[in-house]
């Protein structure tokens, strides 16, 4: 194995090691504390309430600027949201989603949609967040290709694919 | 005062066919000048640009190409800004919503790269069904061209005879064939299980090896709008090498008239740049290659008191006979995953469903398994749903998964009612925009009917579709034939066998323009092939000269 592999496989155990490290913390800290932070922690709390899988902090930064989460209308919700998750006792998205109110839930929409598109407004003219970071791209990241990124290699694909059932983990 | 430029060869369009010509007139020592009416960019910005769309984008096909003020093109945008350059009338004018791209490097920029080649029947339509017209030279005469074509653009293909097409060959593909993705494989066998065979095509693309400096396809699924690294045949990669071996490329210099002169010899032409300053051209041979749509147009515009019809039209076939492949899509839904998004974006067709003894009853169609990633499409589908969570991600795999587009593209009969003409509507310039009138007739229709619609139901329904849903409104294939149609006869075509305009013996209008037939396949190779046999003709001519 060349040296430049070598190095990239150190830095990605090493990778590894802090982020289980710190999902390791989050688990254990109350998510409370964490809400408790200012407007961007507590967005980045709620989305990783609303949305079980590993979020970038700059694109949760630049999601929460382009949604105005710190404006009143918008904060509002994100507070009933971390409210309400925490009256469920909630750790996923599934045990306080359906006991929202209906704006709350289409805050909670928003703010997942924006994760999953890249974009806050899907509109023709809209300034793209996030391309090879969306979420979108995950479910089928196993066989599909992000078009203009590779996961081959010359002639490398093939017919194989995995079963529908065998989600990714993301 | 008016300035000038000049060289041998005058090249307006830097695309596929001015690049191949350029190259072989500076090979055989002539000097070449290319004007190309839009900007020069790099392959990096269309990236850029393309990765910063929006995911409902995904469709629009031109979006990381914005036209500029002075060279426009179709934008699809909106339904507004679609309807803003090409004028579009008759029972069919949506299908003739033509994509292609006014950028140094023309519309190879956002090809598939497919390259399909004619058949020797594709060719003979008239004597052998009795409808369209008959090439002016048959395969045999073609084939050589087809395989040089080949061999200037990097065209990978399969080495097993069964599985090329035609298999009338006088050489093997320069590469072999791309693998199958798991789509088009379950499309391929579900087509065998129907006795119909899904070929691997044949592509512009460079496999397994490097080639002509560019890198192997890595399977990177976005040809269309534009390959990333390279490994498609763009003109990108030739425009550098033209310019090594000493031609000479202008950029945003839209030429809106060729002059005639003594003999009707065209003795220049003129541009504009975009701030509407005009420059006057002069060359020994013009060849004006700036697409199906823009060179009609150009020659129309350029009527004079010789040429009161406009350049190269006293058959008053140009602009007529305007020709595409009208397109219908099955959406399919399918209860097993087939999975796009693994390879390239096109990567195999059914062609034998394109001859038949029915061609003097209607047309034959191509059929295709459309392989560009369906995530986006199916995350945004999914979204909207209000899924969250565990579901939300089960049923965006699923919708990405197991929904499918099957295509399929008809052979269009070249008709003269078929007809570009100038808007009295005037772009930025002061240049008419073409006006198109289309109607794709009752040989298409008839196909859709009861030959192509039926049979995409049943291969989709073989793939193990529980929902299959056909459009009826036909589309564009962006193959834009037959404008300056080509034939032995002065009195009904424009250009001789070897594109030379009939009324002007230093004029060429090498293309998709030129085909006498459109057939059913892509129609770039045979496109290339044209232009090389054109600029063999006119090395011919300068040597004689």
């Amino acid at each position: 194995m060349e040296e430049s592999n070598l190095n990239a496989l150190r830095v990605s155990r090493r990778l590894l090691l802090v982020s289980t490290a710190l999902a390791g913390l989050a688990a254990a800290q109350p998510w409370w504390i964490q809400a408790a932070a200012a407007s961007d922690d507590r967005f980045m709390a709620l989305s990783r309430l609303l949305i079980p899988h590993q979020l970038d902090p700059e694109v949760g930064r630049r999601i929460a600027a382009a949604l105005h989460a710190d404006s009143a209308p918008f904060s509002n919700q994100v507070d009933a949201l971390l409210t309400l998750a925490r009256d469920k006792k909630a750790a996923i998205v599934e045990d306080f989603f359906p006991f929202a109110s209906d704006e709350a839930k289409q805050a909670a929409l928003q703010i997942i949609s924006a994760w999953y598109l890249g974009v806050v407004d899907n509109a023709p003219d809209a300034k793209n967040i996030a391309y090879e970071l969306a979420l979108m791209f995950k479910p089928t990241s196993d066989v599909m290709t992000i078009p203009t990124y590779s996961i081959s290699r010359p002639n490398g694909w093939s017919a194989d694919a995995p079963p529908l059932s065998i989600m990714p983990v993301f | 005062m008016t300035q000038t430029e000049s060289a041998d060869i005058i090249v307006v369009g830097t695309g596929v066919i001015g690049c191949l010509i350029a190259e072989q007139l500076l090979d055989a020592g002539h000097s070449v000048l290319m004007l190309e009416a839009g900007p020069r960019v790099e392959r990096w910005q269309i990236v850029e640009k393309y990765r910063n769309l929006p995911p409902v984008t995904v469709t629009n096909l031109d979006a990381a190409y914005p036209p500029s003020r002075w060279a426009p093109f179709l934008d699809s945008t909106s339904a507004t800004t679609a309807a803003d350059y090409l004028q579009l009338e008759g029972p069919n004018a949506r299908a003739y919503r033509q994509d292609y791209v006014r950028y140094a490097g023309g519309s190879t920029w956002h090809w598939a790269g497919i390259c399909w080649r004619l058949t020797p029947d594709d060719m003979r339509l008239k004597s052998l069904y009795g409808v369209g017209r008959d090439w002016a030279f048959d395969y045999a005469t073609l084939e050589p061209y087809y395989t040089r074509a080949e061999y200037a653009m990097g065209v990978c293909g399969p080495s097993d005879p069964d599985l090329q097409w035609p298999p009338i060959r006088s050489k093997p593909y320069p590469m072999g064939r791309l693998p199958f993705g798991p789509g088009e494989q379950k499309f391929t066998d579900a087509a065998a299980r129907l006795g119909l065979k899904n070929l691997p095509a044949a592509q512009a693309r460079n496999s397994g090896v490097s080639y002509d400096t560019r890198p192997p396809c890595c399977g990177n699924n976005s040809c269309i709008p534009v390959c990333p690294i390279g490994a498609k045949y763009d003109a990108a990669s030739s425009l550098p090498r033209i310019e090594a071996k000493g031609g000479k490329i202008l950029v945003n210099a839209v030429v809106y008239r060729i002059e005639t002169g003594t003999g009707n010899q065209v003795q220049a032409v003129h541009y504009f740049d975009p701030n509407g300053q005009s420059t006057r051209v002069t060359g020994k041979l013009f060849v004006i290659a700036c697409n199906g749509i823009e060179t009609p147009k150009l020659l129309l515009m350029s009527a004079d008191t010789r040429n009161p019809r406009g350049v190269a039209n006293s058959s008053d076939q140009v602009g007529r006979n305007m020709m595409d492949q009208p397109k219908l899509v099955a959406a399919v839904t399918l209860a097993e995953p087939a999975w796009t998004g693994v390879g390239p974006v096109q990567g195999s067709s059914i062609m034998q469903t394109s001859q038949g003894a029915f061609r003097s009853e209607h047309a034959g169609a191509l059929l295709r398994f459309n392989n560009m990633a369906r995530s986006r499409l199916g995350a945004m589908q999914a979204l909207k749903t209000g899924l969250v969570g565990k579901a939300l991600d089960a049923e965006i795999r699923r919708l990405s998964a197991c929904t499918a587009e099957l295509t399929l593209e008809h052979e269009l009969l070249p008709n003269p009612n078929n007809r570009l003409t100038l808007s009295s509507k005037k772009d930025a310039l002061g240049i008419p925009k073409p006006n198109i009138y289309y109607d794709v007739g009752p040989y298409v229709r008839k196909s859709a009917e009861i030959y192509s619609t039926p049979l995409v139901k049943q291969l989709a329904h073989e793939m193990g579709a529980t929902d299959v849903k056909v459009t009826t409104e036909f589309t564009n294939s962006d193959h834009i034939m037959g404008g300056m149609i080509m034939g032995a006869d002065p009195a009904d075509s424009v250009v001789d066998v070897d594109c030379r305009a009939h009324d002007h013996a230093n004029l060429f209008l090498p293309g998709g323009g030129a085909m006498t037939t459109a057939g059913c396949g892509n129609s770039t190779l045979t496109m290339a092939a044209l232009a090389l046999k054109a600029a063999d003709a006119m090395v011919a001519q300068l040597a004689h000269a």
